[in-house]
């Protein structure tokens, strides 16, 4: 597909495949298209030309009905949470279940109450976005992304401003959601290390185009554009996950 | 840019006007996107109590306070005008029907554009810089029903509402001034202001400018703050430029009922 801004382009022939129940972690530099091309898979962004297909439907010719339908099998986690300002948690995370289920008040809250321990908060439930930090905030949004239990999973950023035991929460919490129930990862980060563990495929975009491949390849390709990339560091943890040794 | 490519003056009117024309077009196809979600399930009667209560409740001080204080102006030049032709205990119907047809729903729908239009724009336009309307559409929930349609609803019917409230304290104004001040009879004062209005000529075309009023800024103040790019100079510029243009509109929509119904 081709994307471009005026006379900026963004992707410029981009090709890639997200595996089923697989965590795939989009990585580039700054303004290379890494939460465009999510919001493109969202159905939120049309490309200019070209196919984008969730679970085999081509979705770029779809009215907002046809999207609509498409987006239930979706759950997406934004950059800044995106959570109403006016609602509380409680109803900012049951939001999705009050409106497409017939659960009663109870059953709304318990599935709340499960979803936000399993991103590691607890007596949240009266509080406005405005009262949390901002990793709380994200943890928040998160839970809200998987209370529907979507099939694909979008997560902008998902990293950004936790520290370190949440950073590990969130990434057993990923690889729960996929190898035990299924679901597909798609993720953008800036998070090398944590990007590297985790996946099982990196899609890196630079220039317009995606490089992709298994954390392990990546750092063994001749590609001098991954290199600088990943930096001597990067490589270095790339060939500690390839061979199974990364902490 | 050399003389030869550059747009003349009748070139850029025409873009201009051109391009009036297709934001005229899209605000109405907003506008039925808006009457289209009223008719869509499900009723989103908890969100257009709450947004009545934003537009409308929280309004009320303002408009009883400008509504009280616009009556005792009127009730000042009034009499003062009145008393050269020693027609002062006219006074009641001059009050009450400039009230009624002209200052009650043409000053509430200026006040409630400053005050809760302003604020939908804002609030709305807010919302689309932080990503709230997308993350609306990434939960299947369409920004229209669940934002848009009951805020400009509530505008809708706060306006001939707040319009009356004003109308009241307007008379109540005038009476203050006219009976309490200068000394004229309340009897006179209220006897007047009876006999001079009239339930189709005066009521209801006031309450229908007040509907029309509320219909035209709820879908101007909703569509400025859903269109507004995003990022903060953008949500400020479309809050100034709701407020223009609803004020605008609604001074050419009065003349246009008031020639329509009748003088």
């Amino acid at each position: 597909m081709r994307l471009a801004f005026g006379d900026r382009t963004i992707f410029e022939n981009l090709s890639c495949r997200f595996a089923r129940a697989r965590i795939t972690v989009l990585m580039g530099g700054s303004g290379t298209g890494k939460s465009t091309a999510l919001r493109m898979i969202a159905g939120l962004q049309r490309p200019d030309s070209g196919k984008v297909r969730v679970a085999g439907d081509d979705i770029v010719g779809l009215r907002e009905s046809g999207l609509q339908r498409v987006r239930r099998r979706l759950g997406m986690l934004f950059q800044d949470g995106a959570l109403l300002d006016s609602m509380t948690v409680l109803e900012n995370v049951g939001l999705p279940l009050r409106e497409h289920t017939r659960l009663g008040d109870a059953e709304i809250r318990d599935a709340v109450h499960e979803r936000l321990a399993a991103v590691g908060l607890h007596d949240v439930d009266s509080l406005l976005p405005g009262e949390l930090s901002g990793g709380m905030l994200r943890r928040v949004a998160l839970a809200r992304a998987i209370i529907m239990d979507p099939e694909i999973v979008l997560c902008d950023e998902p990293f950004s401003g936790l520290d370190p035991p949440n950073v590990e929460r969130i990434e057993a919490l990923f690889q729960e959601l996929c190898h035990d129930r299924g679901l597909t990862l798609i993720v953008t980060s800036h998070h090398m290390a944590s990007s590297l563990r985790m996946s099982d495929q990196i899609v890196l975009l630079q220039h317009g185009r995606a490089v992709s491949g298994a954390p392990g390849q990546l750092a063994t390709r001749g590609d001098p554009e991954i290199k600088d990339f990943l930096g001597a560091d990067g490589a270095a943890l790339a060939r500690q996950v390839a061979s199974g040794s990364a902490s | 840019m050399s003389e030869a490519v550059r747009p003349g003056t009748v070139q850029r009117l025409g873009g201009y006007a051109s391009s009036w024309v297709v934001g005229l077009g899209q605000m109405a196809a907003f506008a039925g996107g808006i009457v289209t979600a009223i008719a869509r399930p499900p009723v989103r009667f908890a969100r257009v109590v709450r947004a009545v209560f934003d537009a409308g409740v929280l309004s009320i001080a303002l408009v009883c306070g400008a509504g009280f204080a616009v009556g005792m102006v009127l009730g000042l030049q009034g009499y003062t005008t009145l008393v050269r032709f020693g027609a002062q205990e006219s006074l009641g119907a001059v009050v009450g029907l400039v009230l009624i047809r002209e200052l009650g729903p043409v000053v509430t729908g200026l006040l409630v554009i400053g005050r809760a239009g302003s604020a939908t724009t804002a609030e709305i336009g807010a919302m689309v810089s932080t990503q709230q309307l997308d993350g609306l559409r990434m939960m299947s929930i369409d920004p229209m029903h669940f934002i848009v349609m009951p805020k400009a609803l509530a505008l809708t019917f706060v306006m001939p509402l707040l319009s009356s409230l004003f109308i009241v304290f307007g008379v109540f104004g005038g009476y203050v001034v006219g009976v309490d001040l200068v000394g004229l009879d309340g009897g006179s004062y209220m006897a007047s202001l009876e006999n001079a209005v009239e339930f189709r000529d005066d009521v209801l075309q006031s309450l229908v400018k007040a509907l029309v009023f509320g219909a035209l800024l709820g879908v101007i103040s909703t569509y400025r703050g859903y269109t507004s790019p995003p990022h903060a100079m953008g949500v400020s510029r479309s809050t100034t430029s709701a407020v223009v243009t609803a004020s605008v509109w609604l001074l050419l929509t009065d003349y246009v009922i008031t020639a329509f119904w009748g003088v």
